[in-house]
């Protein structure tokens, strides 16, 4: 009984990691949709079908994310904040700052040396300042979320949103395409926005490097690369950055559930 | 001796005509649209039309709100903070506060006889704005100018835990679904905007009477819950929109008088009611 899983119910997606060792062996990420419970099921079943095990293999399961109480077979729900320090501080040891960029909100968590929460700030829950300013803005220059990054990075002169609301951005973006901006310089500009926004809440907590990101946003490249420039740091970029607060859930799962044999021994 | 003042907000233009002697001549209100350079003209036409004026006859125009330089007749340019204090001020002499909530902004402003003293405003979060009720509106697939009514059927209010329009939006679909009432989601939206805008006139201290303009006072729901968000009694203009046209007009006219008594030339201009070339 050596596989573990971490569950993470995001408003947006549901990501779930199975470990085994403290290694992963297994991921899954879906739509969160409007069922949580039926997500989370879905998850596991994926899960332990990736690996050819039934559910009764699964030694424990922990949840976390805004839907964690919709995973009714987990043992036990751990805060974001803990599971995201400690899926970091799995893959990059080093790592004193972690920034989380989520689709409602962001996060900056300070980590010690042992990899545990120092302090942390979350933004206010702005589509601004998360990354539902990227997928509003990509709707309206109607192209696909995943070649945003690609789109923004070609741009020679990005536009300055005059504020950091998604809504007056959305109603802007509009103006400015009728004006004849390009896409890439519009998309430029909403990674530059959202840069901005995330740079001055790590600079609220101050930085501390080496600084690693996480979470959908550290999908884009531009927008890592954005982040960097405002920052004047390099970050560390997991290679499934959406998966590392999933990832800390199973860390927890695994280790709460060494801890409970040691006891009983 | 006539005046104008023209008001280019973020969703209406708004003209008002006025005589020397201070009676309103004709007040117009058309939607500005994405080319509010071309509009200004077409309202100005149709106040003068209504007023049964020539453009040439005008003495003095001040242009105002934040289209105000694409206004190619206007004299003059003032901030609409000035032109609001100035109507508002002019309707209700006793005005110590006024709350203007737009399209695109909220303005809280402070006002000691006639004149602006200090202001608190927010442009930056749709939430604090009329926008949010037009968001919400049309995720509800309800009218804007329904929504007061809408309202005032509520049984109880149910609270929008979200403050971001963008949220807020899933979060009114969420409720739908879970089978709460239109009417009693509507009156939590407006509670949400009333509160917000209530945050921003607290930081400036609010001070008897206390005046509500702009679009967003056309909804009774939204005069409703601004009085109990505040705590205090509210008036209303009889036309909430045309305060910041009104000041512009009546600032008009003073300029103008105020340069004439003085002995001071005004430069003549050539007014032609014609499309701004350029974007201010």
């Amino acid at each position: 009984m050596s596989w573990f899983i971490g569950i993470d119910i995001g408003s947006a997606h549901s990501k779930g990691v199975m470990i085994k060792d403290f290694e992963l062996v297994a991921s899954h990420v879906i739509i969160s949709g409007a069922n949580y419970r039926t997500s989370a099921e879905v998850i596991r079943a994926e899960l332990v079908r990736q690996v050819n095990l039934s559910q009764g293999d699964i030694a424990n399961t922990v949840a976390t994310g805004a839907g964690a109480d919709n995973v009714y077979f987990a043992s036990q729900r751990a805060s974001d904040i803990v599971c995201t320090a400690r899926g970091i501080n799995k893959a990059f040891p080093q790592a004193r700052t972690v920034i989380d960029v989520a689709s409602q909100s962001s996060r900056v968590i300070r980590l010690s040396g042992e990899g545990k929460v120092v302090n942390f700030t979350v933004s206010e829950k702005c589509a601004g300042g998360s990354g539902r300013f990227i997928e509003v803005i990509a709707n309206v220059l109607r192209i696909d979320l995943s070649d945003f990054g690609a789109l923004s990075a070609r741009s020679k002169t990005s536009i300055t949103f005059s504020t950091g609301c998604a809504v007056f951005g959305e109603s802007e973006a509009i103006t400015r395409i009728s004006e004849g901006v390009s896409k890439e310089d519009i998309a430029a500009g909403v990674n530059k926005a959202l840069a901005s926004k995330i740079s001055s809440l790590v600079k609220k907590l101050k930085l501390e490097e080496p600084c690693a990101i996480c979470g959908g946003g550290a999908l884009s490249n531009a927008l890592v690369n954005t982040i960097e420039g405002e920052l004047n740091t390099t970050l560390l970029v997991p290679p499934n950055p959406q998966l590392i607060t999933a990832l800390g859930a199973a860390l927890i799962a695994a280790t709460s559930a060494t801890m409970e044999v040691e006891h009983r021994s | 001796m006539y005046f104008a003042g023209v008001d280019i907000g973020s969703t209406m233009t708004k003209v008002a005509l006025m005589d020397r002697s201070g009676n309103l001549l004709s007040t117009i209100k058309g939607p500005t649209g994405p080319e509010h350079r071309q509009l200004a003209n077409e309202v100005m036409r149709q106040a003068l039309e209504q007023a049964g004026l020539r453009i040439e006859e005008m003495s003095y125009i001040v242009a105002t709100g934040y289209g105000r330089l694409n206004v190619p007749f206007a004299d003059r340019q003032i901030t609409e903070l000035s032109c609001h204090a100035r109507g508002v001020s002019s309707l209700f002499p006793n005005v110590r506060t006024a709350i203007d909530i737009g399209g695109q902004d909220a303005k809280c402003m402070k006002i000691d006889k006639g004149r602006l003293t200090t202001f608190a405003m927010n442009d930056k979060c749709a939430a604090g704005t009329g926008r949010f009720l037009e968001v919400t509106a049309t995720t509800l697939d309800i009218r804007l100018e329904d929504m007061g009514d809408i309202a005032s059927k509520a049984t109880k209010k149910i609270q929008i835990s979200n403050l971001c329009t963008i949220f807020a939006q899933q979060e009114v679909v969420a409720l739908l679904s879970r089978g709460e009432a239109l009417e009693n989601i509507v009156a939590g939206l407006h509670d949400a905007l009333a509160s917000r805008v209530a945050v921003l006139a607290r930081r400036l201290g609010i001070e008897p009477d206390l005046v509500l303009t702009g679009g967003v006072a056309k909804n009774n729901g939204m005069v409703k819950a601004m009085k109990e968000s505040l705590g205090c009694q509210l008036l209303v203009p009889e036309e909430p929109l045309l305060t910041g046209a009104l000041g512009a007009a009546i600032l008009a006219k003073e300029v103008y008088l105020k340069a004439v008594t003085e002995g001071e030339d005004l430069p003549a201009k050539s007014r032609r009611l014609e499309k701004a070339t350029f974007f201010g």
